[in-house]
């Protein structure tokens, strides 16, 4: 017998897989955001080039 | 001080164009009811209830948000201590995050109220979707 996986919600803007929206901490909201977009819409960090840090 | 956003986000003055623009942190309630971990919810409600609000923040002695909760959790029983109640870590946003924005993000994901912090995580205030959309309208005019 399997389980399915449970259904993630995805970044609305990365595509990320997230499990609460990082704005309003609602793991079914329909415009679910990553932490990382978030920010960088809010203005609170620049957006990286790199996926990596160095 | 780390940089310019730590700068900004302490709620300390600047200059040229952008500072003309409202900012959450000149909005935000700076009156909003706070309370600790182990404040008992019954007592907490109450006292919310008198001040006529529907939200508190949770703090530690340093100021720092460690939770929030809103009518849903406020609505819990009584005699729950607040650490059990609580919306543990809520999303927080910097004070110099303007107010489109903020009426943006507030809009679309529905949130009454957004707590406003310090890069350190110090509460500054509540910003509370209504008096964001009353500033913008104002803008607007």
């Amino acid at each position: 017998m399997s389980e399915s996986a449970p259904v993630r919600k995805r970044c609305t803007k990365c595509d990320r897989a997230v499990e609460v929206c990082a704005c309003c901490d609602e793991p079914e909201c329909e415009a679910a955001i990553c932490y990382g977009c978030l920010r960088v819409a809010v203005g609170q960090a620049l957006p990286q080039p790199h996926a990596h840090g160095g | 001080m780390d940089g310019k956003l730590d700068w900004m986000a302490a709620g300390l003055p600047t200059e040229g164009t952008n500072a003309l623009h409202p900012r959450a942190g000149d909005t935000a309630r700076k009156d909003v009811p706070t309370c600790g971990l182990t404040d008992r919810l019954g007592d907490v409600r109450e006292r919310v209830k008198e001040k006529a609000w529907d939200s508190v923040v949770v703090v530690n002695q340093e100021h720092v948000v460690l939770g929030l909760l809103r009518s849903a959790e406020l609505a819990k029983d009584a005699d729950l201590l607040i650490e059990q109640a609580m919306r543990p870590g809520p999303s927080t946003f910097r004070p110099y995050v303007s107010l489109h924005e903020m009426a943006h993000f507030m809009i679309e994901h529905k949130l009454e109220n957004a707590p406003i912090t310090t890069s350190d995580g110090r509460l500054v205030g509540l910003l509370l979707q209504k008096d964001v959309v009353a500033a913008m309208n104002k803008i607007a005019k």
